[in-house]
């Protein structure tokens, strides 16, 4: 038995004190991809996994994101701190848009509505050229500064730093969400909606809300993604990222979110590894789809499952499997 | 004025003819397994990759035919392993719905990568059945499309009365409606769904060797219509076979006049609105066909 | 005569053809415990589904509770309401601790601090006499009667007017039906009014005052449980297949 906020202490003085290890721009590059994924992962974890909504539009919010950013700071010269809290607020509002036509449904439809609203999003970046850049994208998105230190200098340190405090507060924000009295009827909801309902439980509230809190990391992360990158480009929107931020969840361990965020980092590393070889890209993406069926198959809870087991914890703490068919 | 009415007309045959093909596919394994493939779109893609590579190996003097036809059998065996590997371990879970979907998902990802390992980026073209276009007063159409306009129905009126009157179709249908029971009067339950998985992906496979046959492939050539696909089944009901079919149709004419009068880039957003809409009043569907009680 | 606190009239109900609650109206006074009682498919469990609208309405009639209309509301606000209800099949929030599953019970209890709704959470469970020492553990992990007292006491914890419970006894060991008689009894004589739907006819004849015999969707009978136990139309129509399952069970 391993003593539980000991082991989170520890974990966070190492990932403040890592770039004193970690020199040199391309690991540090690594574990900035890791935050923002993580927090990508953990969210959509919220509805997904807490929730049993099943959303699988989440992608779009991150789209959003990176776009709102993207065109912000390039066409109406937005300051790039500025356009990280308006993303997030530009994805709340996008998930209210969803919420309208998906609340009232349930199960696969809840599924069609929110697949095709992400895939909606690609299409109209794709066709309203002007504003997003088409299929070539928006480049040369400025940099965060403050003053004249660009947080890229350093091997990327302000970047490492911004994306760590970020990727934190984001991630104990949605764990406190999901042990809340709110987060607990979330499960509820998810559990037995029926049940709910006749403990006067407003399922589309908790659901509307849960949609809207989740989308609001999101948007965030995808802005700080585009402003690190200093581009957009409309893969945010593709099936290919949206396995991959699937693959953190379902490693992780559903109903976790915990869990995904952790798993976020070992994917991130072992994807950018393999992106280093042109050849294995379609490998990469096939070896993702592989690591999906086998986590469903045989470790259907997760990281967060096994790890439950290592805590000397009961299974109560995770939300076990994601989701019975309502 | 005449000239446009009939481009229109034509081009959302064509366009209902294959959403038609590949969501009576997807509706009959909703049916039937209660699962939402996610993968459909890929089978079409795989589909023509495969058919073309037979006709590569066969040679160019062979008519083009043929090698659909071997390619037909290739994919109904796809579409089985498929089942086999990725949805059968699942079944019975109380999650399955939501396992399946990711599991079609990553089916999705494997399948689109492996056609880009195996057969590279570059843009291929299957030679159509029958090479030429057909002039007809004010209809000008190339013989593919023709032969997609009048395939589709016949294949889709084959699957009904394949269905309806024969002894597998009636099985597929007991187990959709029951599975329990179907498996008490002795209906190989399993085997219908390795029946209905295979046939399946051999429609989506048609689909796209047909629409090989008229434009250029990509490995992704399998995305837009299973988006079409899953807007079609929104709109139909996705309990129901004949509702897609009949949805297919529609859709596919409401493409072809929205990319006339409102352009290309906002059809998308279009019809993704009109599915709103109907979702909203709807949710069972434009043709009422009730959802499966369980969901 | 006690007030009426819930007042059914003519309330019908539909699948296709089949016409599952026929044109029945009845009431429910305060301070009683009315069972119902009908062979499998009498339309027992789809007369507390359409009253409580989970997870359905009625076709046609009329719901009055406590002097208003709910047959318009949503599922959660007729709880809301004090309407309260279990169900038939163990229903619980698997993931969540025996604790947790009874806090959901007091979304129905309007504003009130959180450490008032513990309070009140730990009250209903201690009145259905649930161990003190297992309300951390898995719902999903319980048994079955606990699962049961917790899916009462979520119930409890919001003082509803009127408590429904489908089929209390399912499932559940003689010693065990015992337990849950005296509950019924107790909350019962604490002031509680509660409609019980039940199989088990002596469990029904202990609690209930009065008596209503469903069959195919319809009133056979109601009234004194005694006379209406003797009833010849309820004798042939529902004891006759009955008498047996009684038995097995």
């Amino acid at each position: 038995m391993i003593n539980r906020p000991l082991a989170i202490a520890a974990a966070l003085l190492l990932l403040l004190l890592l770039p004193l290890v970690l020199q040199g721009p391309y690991i540090r590059h690594l574990f900035i991809l890791a935050f923002l994924f993580a927090i990508v992962a953990a969210s959509w974890d919220l509805t997904l996994g807490l929730t049993g909504l099943f959303n699988f539009g989440h992608i779009a919010f991150f789209g959003l994101g990176v776009y709102t950013a993207g065109i912000l700071t390039t066409q109406a010269g937005v300051d790039p701190w500025l356009v990280i809290p308006i993303a997030g607020i530009v994805a709340a509002l996008a998930a209210f848009v969803v919420a309208a036509p998906t609340l009232r449904l349930r199960g696969i439809y809840v599924v069609l509505v929110t697949f095709a609203f992400s895939q909606l999003c690609l299409q109209v970046v794709m066709s309203q050229g002007d504003l997003t850049g088409g299929a070539g994208g928006i480049v040369r998105v400025p940099s965060l500064r403050i003053s004249d230190y660009n947080f890229a200098r350093d091997q990327r340190l302000g970047y490492y730093y911004v994306s760590l405090v970020l990727s934190l507060a984001c991630i104990a924000a949605l764990v406190a969400i999901a042990r809340s009295p709110l987060g607990k009827t979330a499960r509820a909801v998810r559990d037995n909606p029926e049940y709910a309902a006749a403990r006067g439980i407003d399922q589309m509230r908790i659901r509307l809300t849960m949609l809207v809190i989740s989308a609001i990391p999101t948007g965030i992360a995808g802005a700080l993604y585009c402003i690190y990158f200093r581009v957009a480009a409309p893969e945010v929107f593709s099936f290919s990222t949206s396995t991959l931020i699937l693959t953190m969840l379902l490693v992780g361990g559903a109903g976790s979110i915990v869990g995904p965020a952790v798993a976020a980092v070992g994917i991130v590393m072992i994807s950018e590894y393999l992106e280093q070889f042109p050849d294995l890209k379609a490998t990469k993406h096939m070896l993702l789809a592989v690591g999906i069926i086998l986590v469903l198959r045989f470790f259907p809870g997760g990281l967060a499952q096994i790890s439950a087991n290592l805590f000397a914890r009961s299974a109560k703490t995770v939300g076990a499997t994601p989701e019975r068919a309502p | 004025m005449a000239d446009i009415i009939v481009s229109i007309l034509v081009s959302g045959l064509v366009l209902g003819s294959l959403y038609a093909l590949m969501a009576s596919g997807l509706s009959m394994v909703w049916t039937t397994l209660g699962i939402f493939n996610f993968a459909h779109g890929v089978s079409m893609t795989v589909g023509a990759y495969v058919a073309y590579e037979i006709a590569q190996r066969l040679g160019p003097d062979l008519w083009v035919g043929y090698s659909i036809l071997l390619a037909l059998v290739v994919m109904a065996a796809v579409g089985a392993a498929f089942e086999y590997l990725l949805i059968r371990p699942f079944y019975g879970r109380d999650d399955m719905v939501l396992v399946t979907i990711m599991t079609t998902l990553a089916g999705l990802t494997f399948l689109e990568n492996g056609v880009l390992t195996i057969w590279g980026p570059r843009l291929k073209q299957l030679e159509p059945l029958i090479p030429g276009n057909i002039s007809y007063g004010l209809v000008n159409i190339s013989r593919q499309e023709l032969i997609i306009v009048l395939v589709a129905p016949v294949i889709l009126l084959a699957l009904f009365l394949v269905l309806n009157h024969t002894q597998i179709g009636r099985a597929i249908r007991a187990v959709g409606q029951n599975q329990k029971s179907a498996q008490l009067i002795g209906i190989p339950v399993t085997r219908m769904f390795l029946v209905s998985f295979g046939l399946a992906a051999a429609l989506a496979g048609l689909a796209g060797m047909l629409l090989a046959g008229v434009r250029l492939m990509t490995p992704t050539m399998g995305a837009d219509p299973l988006m079409k696909a899953l807007i079609v089944v929104i709109f139909g009901g996705l309990g129901s076979i004949g509702g897609s079919i009949g949805a297919a149709y529609v859709i596919g004419f409401l493409e072809a006049i929205l990319i006339f009068t409102v352009g290309i880039y906002w059809t998308p957003s279009m019809l993704f609105l009109l599915m709103v809409l109907v979702l909203l009043f709807r949710p069972q569907g434009l043709f009422g066909a009730k959802n499966p009680s369980s969901l | 005569m006690a007030a009426i606190l819930l007042d059914v009239g003519h309330v019908t109900k539909r699948f296709g053809a089949f016409v599952a609650v026929n044109d029945v109206t009845f009431d429910v006074r305060e301070g009683e415990v009315l069972g119902i009682a009908g062979p499998n498919g009498s339309g027992k469990s789809t007369l507390f589904n359409i009253l409580t609208g989970i997870p359905f309405g009625r076709d046609a009639g009329e719901i009055h509770f406590r002097g208003q209309s709910v047959g318009r509301l949503k599922p959660f606000e007729i709880a809301r309401l004090g309407l309260v209800r279990t169900f038939q099949k163990d229903s619980d929030f698997k993931t969540l601790s025996a604790f947790e599953n009874v806090m959901m019970g007091t979304w129905c209890c309007g504003p009130i601090s959180a450490s008032q709704k513990r309070d009140l959470a730990s009250a209903a469970l201690d009145k259905v006499g649930f161990a003190l020492e297992r309300i951390h553990l898995t719902a999903g992990d319980l048994s079955v009667f606990d699962r049961k007292r917790l899916m009462i006491a979520s119930a409890l914890v919001s003082s509803p007017h009127l408590l429904m419970l489908d089929e209390p006894a399912s499932g559940l060991t003689k010693p065990e039906i015992d337990a849950l008689r005296d509950l019924l009894l107790e909350l019962n004589a604490s002031g509680l009014t509660i409609v019980v739907i039940e199989h088990v006819l002596p469990l029904l004849m202990a609690v209930a005052q009065r008596l209503i015999v469903l069959n195919e969707g319809r009133i056979l009978s109601q009234g004194d449980p005694q006379a209406v136990v003797r009833d010849e139309r309820v004798i042939s129509a529902y004891l006759g297949g009955q008498a047996s399952h009684a038995h097995a069970s």
